[in-house]
């Protein structure tokens, strides 16, 4: 293989490396700072602009001094906390070993078909973090019980129209208007002491903390548009989901 | 006071599972999952026990948050996980989900209710006081949460430097 067509190889590693990690829920930082240490483990110099959509980088060969610049679009984020720490490993295990192209390609396939927890574990576990919320905000046992059944319903429908491919925000907008329709069905039979509670806590499940969080993150290691950029899309999220409550609210005349 | 004690751990108790939740719906890796449980515990009990002692909830979600973001550093180096992994999720079930409940109530009462100005004067009180506890809260949780991390490295790039 001829220098400069290891370079593109190289090149569209790490880019893969990088739009890896930015749709699994890294911050910024975290991202350049993986390209870095593959970079190093490969005698190469990358310098990148990451944006929410799109990564431009410009991979540098230290000893023969040959550049190439790739740009990617980056896929639509799927938060997955297992890719971060699996590259985070292996970028660690890479400088140390120091690892071949090859190597890194061949545990970054094995990275990408890392399986998720199935769908039905995830629907069980966000509805027990429903109910355990409604009994943070004072919610009895009752309570509990409808928020659990609300979450689960607002997140199937959420999964189910992830499947069939629906704009975000129109998902965002139907997952919190089932679930607190389905709360306030609680909230009209009167069901437990405290039914308000269920009907606040059902749509918990959607807030985009890890969004916001990020968003923070960027803006104090000065990422700003990249910071802004989550801003943004944390407070669509919030918009989206306070529409779905305060339509089925308005549904219900519940003032 | 062993009845405060007893609801205390069960709040607690509740924001670990709510805390391990949020990490499975991220698909965090299974090593994680326990020590997600103890420092979603562990936020939820210093949060609501200096409620209990009267602290204001931004502070107090700010020190919880604050608790996650520290010991998720010395945690991410004894278990081989990077500290992001374990400390967002515990600090998701802080989330001030009932005060933007309220302040979206408040906000529809308020469209909806007409002619009678001191009923909106008293929404209007409601729509600022729980939107800005909540403003806060998020911005004290994030901060707190993220300034361990940010303050760390800084450290630990010095150290390279010199």
């Amino acid at each position: 293989m001829n220098d400069s067509s290891r370079l593109i190889k190289t090149a569209n590693l790490l880019l893969d490396i990088s739009s890896l990690l930015m749709v699994s829920g890294a911050n910024t930082n975290r991202a350049n700072l993986s390209i870095d240490r593959f970079a190093s483990v490969l005698n190469c110099k990358a310098y990148s602009l990451i944006s929410h959509k799109t990564i431009i980088m410009t991979l540098t060969d230290e000893e023969t001094d040959q550049s190439c610049t790739r740009v990617q679009n980056i896929p639509p984020y799927i938060i997955n906390f297992s890719v971060i720490s699996a590259v985070s490993k292996a970028s660690w295990n890479a400088i140390s070993e120091n690892w071949t192209l090859e190597q890194i390609e061949a545990e970054i396939e094995r990275i990408k078909s890392i399986s998720r927890y199935s769908q039905l574990l995830v629907l069980f576990a966000v509805s027990l973090a429903g109910a355990g919320f409604c009994n943070i905000f004072n919610g009895d046992y009752l309570n509990m019980m409808v928020a659990f059944t609300s979450t689960f319903m607002g997140l199937f429908i959420f999964q189910q129209t992830h499947k069939l491919k629906y704009n975000l925000y129109i998902r965002l907008f139907l997952g919190s208007f089932i679930a607190s329709v389905t709360a306030l069905v609680g909230i009209y039979f009167n069901i437990g002491a405290n039914p308000q509670t269920a009907l606040a806590t059902s749509i918990l499940f959607l807030v985009p903390g890890v969004a916001l969080i990020n968003s923070f993150t960027d803006l104090l290691d000065n990422n700003i548009l990249n910071g802004m950029v989550r801003f943004t899309t944390g407070l669509m999220t919030v918009l989206a989901m306070a529409i779905g409550l305060f339509v089925a609210m308005y549904l219900f005349q519940l003032n | 006071m062993l009845e405060i004690i007893l609801k205390l751990l069960e709040v607690s108790f509740w924001s670990g599972i709510a805390a391990v939740g949020f990490g499975i719906l991220f698909n965090v890796p299974k090593s994680a999952i326990m020590t997600i449980f103890a420092l979603g515990f562990g936020a939820g009990f210093i949060k609501f026990l200096l409620i209990h002692l009267n602290i204001h909830v931004v502070l107090g979600s700010f020190l919880a948050a604050f608790f996650v973001g520290v010991i998720s550093l010395p945690m991410a180096h004894k278990i081989h996980q990077p500290p992001v992994v374990f400390s967002i999720p515990p600090v998701i079930p802080m989330i001030p989900g009932y005060f933007a409940y309220e302040t979206i109530l408040s906000i529809m009462n308020f469209i909806f209710t007409e002619g009678e100005v001191n009923t909106r004067i008293s929404l209007i009180d409601a729509i600022f006081t729980n939107g800005f506890t909540m403003f806060f809260i998020l911005i004290s949780l994030t901060v707190g949460v993220s300034l361990p991390m940010l303050l760390l490295k800084k450290n630990t790039v010095k150290k390279l430097d010199s």
